[in-house]
């Protein structure tokens, strides 16, 4: 008996489900033709890639990068000065443009790190020690100059509409390469400014959406995938689930061929093997004690943003495809938004500068630092004058800096600037839909061509903007 | 900032890549967007350039076209355009070009460097900096200025080539079916025996059946016919009495009245007003900060109300478009009008973007985009950058109808704005009891103020207070953090703990202090400074607090006594969250005579979390009466209030954001509607009004083409399965033409003679259409796979609400409560809100941070985007909910304890009972020895458990999810 669904059909309507594959065995169906069916499979790319995934280390709230990474003497030398700046907060306000304001020195020393010899400031010492990974753009700028906006803009490259976010797109474009996981996963994601928005499918079919492992404020000790993890005890979860396989059989034999209900039939069998799975790949307890040291786990400060990094490399390892870790947190003022008391950024560099020190180190002896991107950075900088003459610094969407290691980015390597004070990109600028374009770029795709059709329109992650930063690339 | 402002993408795909993908082209005579005709945009006068001089010549080779090239031509040139890669419309590889300019206007006037907009954005003078990578060198502009200065000359002469429009011309567009009023069509005459023939649907469905040779399935058999009725009409399962009742009926009008019961149900409009919701993008909270939106909840019952009472759907338009300025004949029609506009109210809208112009066109752009896609099933949202690719909409129509919403106070602006209510009129006895309570609270008001002072004047406490006599938490002046010079002093003698700070009255504009609590328990605060007063002190000392809300500033006159008891004086109410800004910032810009600063102290409001050490105790008069302010305010009566606008006090036409950049304003349009989709004269916009009375007018009127149309394909698409133009929300170019367009048009014309819904629910699901089988004759199914022709029923997944109310309902657990609020009145925030409640799933808070999770997981409508269609997935977090959710299991539970407890003669009695409550039918011969193998390894005491299992899987099952 045919089929009582088109394949076109089925694969709009279920939208998709990655049914057959699973089914494979189920209802002995020759698996290659199944691939066929399984949006997740493996997709090549428009272009060679040099890069396979990415582990993005989202540092909430914005870090300041002329505290951290972009060395601006003349912050020094006119350390107090009322100078005058255009300020993102108040030019959005008020339009006005050269306000007064009070420049502050950065509260770290800076100094050349590295056979490279590039400027950092003392904020993160242990990554100042594989400073020589890394791929520095200093010359970034996003829309948005509050947290909601440049966070959804950072994920989604839009400041208010819904957007898919970018892992989902990367997932869309390139499926994933384990069939027993999801192909992005985001861990310890904040609800705030933005939330499930951040990692969601949006008009993408449902099976890219990101999956969230954890939440962020819980500890990574306890952070798992929705429902991962039986109710029941576990020889009754078996047996229900021995007695849906029973059931579903019958109903398949009622309706052979049916590919709906073989679709949903397929889904359990994924279900159950991510059940047996990915508990597994979650845990770390599997990793040695100088693994755990490496990542800082067991010390007070670094052991959760330490786990976090390491679930992240295990994910990494088992072929995910987008990884996320945040660090952050719930509020309206996410972690390393320092408005008022710049010193606190130093308890956040303390929980995250060994585990991503260690994540970089850990990724390179393995060989996963070459085919895998790693992207360190917030939804924005911080000025580099105090805000409102106080003693913290307001958000900086203008100008700041991000870096990233392996998967093709020039190590050891610099680009761009910010003006003499750090206050805006002026050298080399590259907007956040450029960044977005150059990470496809080096998975092999297109951002112009990462397209899909919704009400009528195509749309990409980079909207009608965008251009690979060709110079940062290998 | 970039050039082109961000707000809204566009299509990248030609209309060369359309064909090959396959996109259906638009029929019926229209041409393509490349064949259209050019547009009527000015050409610049100059004709003919002046002869240039060798010099010129050189100057502009040397220092003006290298420029260019290496900096512009990427994204400016005829090579660009034809890339795709042309941005604001403007070329430089033309002297023509430069004239002309882009959608910013012309980049230079030759001669005048000054107004030139291409010096100005080299400059980085404003908001348009170019170019994007980062600004040339000084003696580089310095070139262009020179260069413009001499008239710009420029040897790259080319005829000034007129501009094509990208997408259709509004006469081209005319021609376009949608945009052409519905004919009344001739009822085909058919072949096939009557009894294939219950209306006139079945005409036209069998008809282009016919024509392609093909037959009709079969009719549904009686128990899938009303299985598949009560989920469309109600959303709810029938019961196995129902369902025999139906079967054993053998009267010749046993359907209709079935139908006609299901009509008159309350739970129709719980499952139809559902379907509207999802175009309404209703939610009760916006995502970003998780704010709630405590009346949101009138409008999911107004909606619902609405489809019970059968309200004609032209009302139903206006009402929600402008209710507010409808007349009301009785306060019953008034206040429904009212929560009707909550309509406007409900996108998910970005409150704390800084640039409130912006955020003003922001509110204005969802409010058009669920107008039109809602109603017209129009992307006139894509024409708020550019005349739209595809479709005859130009931007001068999107600001026509922007013109009318912009006329429209949807937000009170804030560094967080917050959306308007108003307050819903109350009955004679209430609004007399609300008066008399605001009179008294405004009393009371008085008294406290009065006590203040007279404690402030009267009886100033004074001397030193330790930091553990007050109550609060408290920073003394010095744990503040200070910026600039600040003196300690102690020489008034009054002050808490440690003396306080003044600024020496010197370096103005230098200092600050930053009062921080080192922990602050998350929750509403009143936060108190005090300050050392006296005839040498500022009287305008700028003070921000910084709060989950953001920040507020404060000014405080420190030449005048602290009102309250002669220390502090109240800087307001806020609220703070975990790990959230908490700070007072004192600055002494703007200042003369000194600031001074004592401690600031956050005073809980409420019973916070180990709320320090030292609770508030109401020891004061003043304490006392704010207590019982608190408690009448609390016990009293409240005013209803709801979500809806207002009109602006301004009415005005407005003007074209060029690119949508609200920064860059172009010509004025007056306000009006889609030129396109226009029969007859415009509608008349009054000088003293929005228009929205008038669009609502334009929309909701028989010769609007579309509406009529978008809302019978809406419910076809609702009842069917599949729309008779498949792309519900796009009847655009771009969207499906209508697989039968004659019957759309009888539907259409039928629906709009009297607008009534469930006439034409009736109407449709009386043909015998609706009411075959949806497992098809094989040549047909072979013939038409995807059933365009309608020639079986689609198998339909149940929408998460049926699936979740099904699992209730099966279980007994169904709470079946009407309407009213469903969440705590004081929740602050959605985030992680669990809803615990087992009424229908149209009732659970419909939070956009945290929408139950079974709903979410089964593809509920995204509550941001307006959803005409839902998607329907398969995918395994699905399983993983089905399979371990404890809700799932605790329904299987009590469907077990509910079985087990009914009187059954056997365990296949009992079988048979579950299976026909699940799935609506028996089960197979397979099925019971599957069963009866599981039942016979479990022990008499472990029935519960057996049954449960069994409930479980039958929950999970495949089949569970589909209606056949």
């Amino acid at each position: 008996m045919p089929s009582l669904l088109s394949r076109r059909q089925w694969l709009s309507q279920t939208a998709c489900g990655f049914g057959a594959l699973a089914l494979a065995g189920l209802a002995g169906r020759e698996a290659s033709a199944a691939r066929r069916f399984n949006p997740l499979a493996p997709k090549p790319g428009h272009h060679s890639a040099k890069a396979k995934r990415v582990i993005f280390l989202f540092m909430q709230g914005g870090v300041s990068h002329v505290d951290s990474y972009d060395y601006k003497p003349r912050l020094i030398a006119d350390d107090g000065k009322q100078l005058k700046f255009d300020d993102a907060r108040i030019i959005a306000n008020t339009g006005i443009r050269g306000t007064q304001q009070r420049v502050m020195k950065p509260l770290w020393k800076f100094a050349q790190r590295g056979q490279s010899g590039l400027w950092a400031s003392e904020l993160f010492p242990e990554v100042n020690k594989i400073i020589d990974e890394l791929c520095f753009i200093h010359s970034m700028k996003t829309e948005g100059v509050a947290h909601g906006p440049a966070t959804l803009f950072l994920h989604c490259g839009s400041t208010n509409f819904v957007r898919p976010s970018m892992g989902s797109w990367v997932l869309y474009g390139l499926g994933s390469e384990n069939e027993n996981l999801p192909g992005f996963i985001s861990i310890a994601p904040s609800n705030g400014n933005g939330g499930a928005r951040n990692y969601g499918n949006a008009f993408l079919p449902a099976i890219y959406q990101g999956t969230p492992v954890g939440r962020a404020g819980a500890p990574a000790s306890e952070a798992t995938i929705r429902n991962l993890a039986p109710y029941l005890p576990p020889q009754l979860t078996q047996e229900h689930f021995d007695l849906l396989r029973e059931i579903h059989a019958e109903q398949l034999r009622a309706k052979p061929g049916d590919a709906e209900l073989e679709a949903v039939a397929a889904s359990y069998e994924l279900a159950w093997r991510m059940q047996q799975n990915a508990p597994d790949v979650l845990d770390i307890s599997k990793e040695t004690k100088a693994t755990h040291a490496l990542y800082g786990i067991g010390e007070k400060a670094t052991d959760n943003f330490g786990k976090q990094c390491l679930m992240a490399r295990r994910l990494c390892e088992a072929g995910v495809r987008y990884i996320q870790v945040t660090y952050g947190d719930n509020s309206a003022n996410p972690a390393w938004d320092q408005h008022s008391n710049m010193p606190k950024h130093a308890d956040h560099a303390k929980a995250v500068d060994k585990p991503i020190a260690g994540l970089i180190t850990d990724l390179k002896r393995r060989g996963l630092l070459e085919d895998t991107i790693v992207w360190w950075g917030g939804e924005f900088g911080r000025t580099p004058y105090a805000q409102q003459n106080g003693t913290g610094r307001d958000h900086n969407p203008g100008g700041f800096t991000v870096w990233l290691a392996g998967g093709g980015f020039k190590p050891g390597f610099s680009y761009g600037a910010t003006d003499e004070f750090g206050a805006a990109a002026v050298e080399n600028v590259v907007h956040m839909h450029d960044l977005h374009a150059t990470i496809l770029h080096q998975l092999g795709l297109d951002h112009e061509k990462l397209t899909f059709r919704y009400a009528g329109r195509d749309f990409r992650l980079t909207d009608v903007h965008g251009r690979v930063v060709k110079d940062i690339v290998g | 900032m970039r050039l082109v402002i961000r707000q809204h993408p566009i299509l990248s795909l030609s209309v060369f890549a359309l064909a090959v993908l396959g996109v259906p082209q638009p029929s019926r005579g229209m041409a393509l967007p490349a064949d259209a005709p050019a547009t009527s945009r000015a050409t610049p006068p100059e004709a003919e350039p002046q002869p240039l001089t060798p010099q010129q010549v050189e100057f502009f080779e040397k220092k003006i076209r290298p420029v260019l090239a290496e900096h512009c031509y990427a994204c400016h040139s005829a090579e660009a355009e034809k890339n795709k890669k042309l941005k604001g419309s403007l070329l430089v590889d033309s002297r023509a070009g430069l004239l002309q300019g882009g959608d910013s206007g012309p980049a230079l006037v030759p001669g005048k460097p000054g107004e030139s907009l291409l010096l100005q954005s080299l400059h980085y003078d404003g908001d348009l900096q170019m170019p994007p990578k980062g600004k040339l060198p000084e003696a580089i502009i310095k070139d262009f200025e020179k260069w413009i200065a001499m008239g710009a000359p420029d040897p790259r002469f080319t005829p000034p080539g007129a501009k094509k429009q990208v997408g259709l011309s509004i006469e081209e567009g005319r021609k376009f079916w949608a945009y052409q009023r519905p004919q009344p069509p001739a009822v085909p005459n058919v072949a096939s025996p009557a009894a294939r023939i219950a209306n006139d649907i079945d005409r036209f469905i069998l008809a282009k059946l016919e024509a392609a040779g093909l037959s009709p399935a079969p009719p549904a058999d009686r128990a899938t016919l009303i299985r598949r009725l009560y989920y469309d009409l109600i959303g709810l399962p029938p019961t196995p009495e129902a369902v025999d009742e139906f079967v054993h009926n053998r009267d010749a009008d046993a359907y209709e009245k079935l139908v006609n019961q299901l009509l008159a149900s309350p739970h129709f409009g719980e499952r139809w007003g559902r379907h509207w919701l999802d175009i309404a993008r209703y939610a009760e909270s916006v995502t970003l900060r998780g704010f709630i939106f405590k009346e949101a909840w009138r409008y999911r019952d107004y909606v619902i109300a609405a489809f019970n009472e059968d309200m004609p759907f032209d009302r139903f338009i206006r009402e929600q478009i402008a209710g507010d300025l409808l007349p009301a004949a009785t306060r019953e029609d008034q206040k429904r009008q009212l929560i009707a506009t909550t309509f406007l109210q409900l996108g998910n809208t970005n409150l704390e973007e800084q640039d409130k112009k912006m955020l003003r066109m922001d509110v204005v752009d969802e409010q058009l985009d669920v107008i039109t896609k809602g109603f017209l099933a129009q992307t006139v949202t894509c024409a708020r950058c550019h005349d739209h690719k595809f479709d005859p909409i130009p931007t001068r129509d999107y600001y026509a109808l922007a013109g009318i919403l912009r006329n429209v106070k949807a937000m009170e602006h804030a560094n967080v704005s917050k959306w308007v209510e108003v307050p819903l009129p109350a009955d004679p006895a209430m609004e007399a009891a609300l008066k008399k309570h605001e009179e008294v609270v405004a009393a009371l008001q008085a008294k406290i103020a009065a006590a203040k002072k007279a404690a402030g004047g009267g009886k100033p406490s004074t001397g030193v207070l330790a930091i553990a006599d007050v109550p609060g938490i408290v920073v003394d002046d010095i744990q503040a953090k200070k910026v600039g010079a600040w003196m300690h002093s102690v020489h008034s003698g009054t002050y808490i703990g440690s003396g306080y700070l003044h600024d020496l009255n010197a370096g103005k504009g230098e200092k600050t202090l930053t009062f921080q609590p080192e922990a602050l328990p998350p929750g509403r605060y009143e936060v108190r400074l005090a300050y050392s007063h006296g005839t040498s002190r500022a009287d305008n000392v700028g003070i921000i607090v910084a709060s989950a809300d953001g920040e507020t500033e404060v000014t405080v006159n420190m030449k005048k006594a602290p009102p309250i008891d002669g220390r502090y004086v109240s800087l307001g109410d806020y609220r703070f969250e975990k790990n959230g800004l908490a700070y007072v910032l004192i600055s002494n810009a703007g200042t003369q005579g000194h600031v001074t600063a004592d401690a600031v102290v956050f005073r809980p409001l409420e019973k916070n979390e180990a709320a320090g050490a030292n609770p508030q105790t109401p020891a004061t008069t003043v304490a006392a009466l704010e207590a019982e302010l608190t408690t009448l305010q609390a016990t009293g009566p409240r005013r209803e209030m709801v979500m809806s606008v207002v009109e602006e006090k301004v009415i005005e036409d407005a003007r074209i954001h060029v690119r949508g950049n609200v920064h860059n304003l172009g010509e004025v349009v007056p306000r009006g509607v889609l030129t396109v989709a226009l029969q007859g004269p415009p509608p008349r916009m009054p000088k003293d009004q929005s228009g929205r009375v008038q669009l609502a007018d334009w929309i909701a009127s028989p010769s609007n083409p579309l509406t009529a149309r978008v809302m019978a394909n809406r419910v076809w698409y609702w009842l069917m399965g599949e729309g008779l133009v498949r792309t519900v929300d796009n009847f655009g170019t771009t969207g499906e033409p209508p697989t039968h367009p004659e019957l759309l048009d009888h539907l259409a014309l039928r629906f709009q003679s009297d607008w009534s819904v469930k006439q034409l629910v009736r109407y449709i699901v009386l043909s015998q259409t609706y009411r075959q089988s949806s497992v098809g004759e094989p040549a047909t199914l072979a013939a038409d796979p995807e059933n365009k022709l309608f020639g079986r029923a689609h198998r339909r997944r149940l929408e998460a609400e049926c699936l979740r109310d099904t699992l209730l309902a099966v279980s007994g657990q169904l709470d079946l409560t009407r309407g009213g609020p469903t969440f705590p009145a004081s929740l602050a925030a959605d985030y992680n809100y669990k809803s615990t409640s087992n009424r229908r799933s149209i009732y659970l808070p419909q939070f956009r941070n945290a929408l139950p999770e079974m709903l979410e997981v089964f593809d509920a409508a995204d509550p941001s985007m307006v959803t005409g269609k839902r998607n329907s997935s398969t995918v395994a977090p699905q399983a993983l909910f089905m399979m371990n959710h404890p809700f799932v299991i605790e329904q299987a539970k009590f469907a077990a304890a509910r079985l087990l407890a009914e009187k059954h003669p056997d365990d296949d009695a009992r079988l048979t009972r579950a299976y026909r409550l699940t799935l609506g039918r028996e089960p197979t011969a397979g099925e019971r020895a599957v069963a009866q193998r599981f039942l016979h390894k479990k022990t008499e005491k472990a029935a519960t458990e057996a049954w449960t299992a069994l409930f479980h899987a039958l929950f999970a099952s495949a089949e569970f999810r589909y209606v056949n």
